[in-house]
């Protein structure tokens, strides 16, 4: 009974600031609190671990840097992944007694990016229910109502409501998944700790492309010399 | 400022507690994004407090209100110089001293070139680099790292969005000259340079973790992965690249190959 009243409390703090991180995405302040190297340890902080946390936040940041609402095109919905993977994938590196390891950051990746493209639908689905709104309002300003635009507010529902539901379920199916991590074999741990790197491969690729501008590749492999440079040089230091 | 204008700076006038609260609400500018109207409902909501002393009759409140309802889009930090500007116009139109279409016609004159600004400067440049920054210190920082991506970030931010506000509010169409005197071009052609110099930092210290210890065969594989992805991301979009990306590694990684 305890643990189940744990589980909810974990799950309810999930839910909490996983949904508010979904408003302050696009519809609140807009301080990056919501993006994926903020987000993910402080998650991680509330569900009792915050390096599990920038484990996942910082590889997903660099995934999504070039991602930008630019008018009415809609990138991949990285505020949902970092919250949901987070709520997830940090209290089941609690339960499997491991910790947000380069396994579990693996699977829990694989499992659940589709909400990435998932978050894409919520945001039309909210652009759909704000439309609405918009109407609402022009038509009680023109019946003289002259507080109409306080409907702008109810427009931070939907994105709150949606992305607290998704990242309750995933923090109470966490002990599932801990579970899962426990029973991996050797060789799968293994491979999945290769799917970590090429994960964080296609990080720094993505950061590159995603800076979009002519003189990236130059000045990345720029970058990229010094740093390999630097490694062998303290490397060949006695 | 025509001779009326400046005249009628004695009239009606948005106390300092009204512009906070302008200021406060135009960070919600965006809580009802709609592709139709865009940022209008926000625009309203954001004005709503200064509308509320310059107009003290309802209907000439819901007037005003309405002529805010209109479409509106703009980025959202940069809008805030077009939020005081508006401020500033609604007080002359209170007065007598412009026509209410000036406050369109600086709307919607002003939103676009600023949300090309924003968006070049805020969103591909200040962002990425912040973020990076922290990327690259992380090892080192561990937490703090993430400290640094707000401290860097939102220190700018918010010191240049209650700028463009009282700016925008004080100069009201100057703003435009004010905003050009910052350079943000060159800004971000310089934010560009440093952030693609600390995505290739993150690419080489991939690659050196991926070769400890000893695993010099795994340095290659990852260094190579970098750059396919690299050329192929554009081709095959996100989606495929991290499940290529998954697969690949689980199955070098794992031996199943």
């Amino acid at each position: 009974m305890r643990g189940v009243a744990e589980l909810f409390g974990t799950a309810a703090v999930a839910a909490v600031i996983g949904g508010l991180a979904a408003v302050e995405r696009k519809g609140a302040f807009q301080l990056m609190l919501s993006r994926p190297i903020v987000l993910a340890p402080l998650l991680g902080w509330a569900l009792g671990d915050p390096r599990g946390g920038l484990v996942l936040g910082v590889p997903l940041e660099l995934i999504f840097l070039g991602g930008v609402n630019l008018g009415g095109s809609l990138p991949d919905n990285e505020t949902l992944l970092a919250a949901a993977l987070t709520s997830a994938v940090v209290p089941a590196g609690i339960a499997a007694g491991t910790g947000v390891d380069a396994p579990l950051a693996a699977f829990g990746l694989a499992l659940f990016y589709p909400l990435a493209i998932a978050g894409r639908r919520l945001e039309r689905a909210t652009e759909k229910h704000n439309a609405e709104l918009s109407d609402a309002a022009l038509s009680r300003a023109a019946h003289g109502d002259a507080r109409a635009a306080r409907l702008n507010l109810r427009g931070l529902l939907l994105p709150f409501a949606v992305t607290a539901a998704i990242c309750f379920t995933c923090a109470a199916f966490s002990p599932l998944l801990g579970g899962v991590r426990s029973a991996f074999p050797a060789r799968l741990s293994t491979g999945l700790t290769g799917a970590w790197h090429a994960v964080w491969a296609l990080a720094a690729a993505s950061a590159i492309r995603g800076i979009r501008d002519a003189r990236a590749p130059i000045l990345a492999g720029l970058g990229f010399a010094a740093t390999i440079g630097a490694a062998a040089l303290l490397r060949a230091l006695p | 400022m025509t001779e009326a204008a400046s005249a009628a700076r004695t009239g009606r006038r948005v106390s300092a507690l009204g512009l906070l609260r302008v200021l406060w609400r135009s960070l919600f500018l965006q809580a009802a994004w709609n592709p139709r109207g865009m940022q209008n409902v926000g625009f309203a909501f954001a004005i709503e407090p200064a509308l509320r002393e310059l107009y003290p009759e309802p209907a000439a409140r819901a007037r005003a209100s309405e002529r805010h309802l209109e479409f509106f889009n703009c980025h959202p930090y940069l809008a805030a110089a077009i939020v005081g500007g508006a401020v500033r116009l609604e007080e002359d139109v209170a007065n007598g001293a412009a026509d209410a279409r000036r406050v369109s016609a600086f709307k919607s004159a002003l939103g676009p070139p600023f949300a090309a600004l924003g968006d070049g400067f805020f969103w591909l440049a200040l962002r990425p680099a912040a973020a990076l920054l922290a990327a690259v210190l992380e090892p080192y920082l561990g937490l703090w790292s993430v400290v640094v991506f707000i401290a860097v970030y939102d220190g700018i931010h918010l010191a240049v969005r209650a700028w463009l506000f009282f700016a925008g509010y004080s100069r009201g169409e100057g703003i435009v000259a004010a905003v050009s005197h910052v350079h943000l071009p060159q800004l971000i052609g310089f934010l560009k340079g440093w952030a693609a110099l600390l995505a290739g930092a993150i690419a080489g210290r991939s690659v050196v973790v991926a070769g400890l210890p000893h695993r010099a065969w795994h340095a290659v594989l990852i260094g190579g992965l970098i750059v396919a992805m690299a050329a192929l991301l554009p081709r095959i979009g996100l989606t495929a690249a991290v499940y290529t990306a998954l697969a690949l590694g689980l199955a070098l990684g794992g031996g199943f190959l």
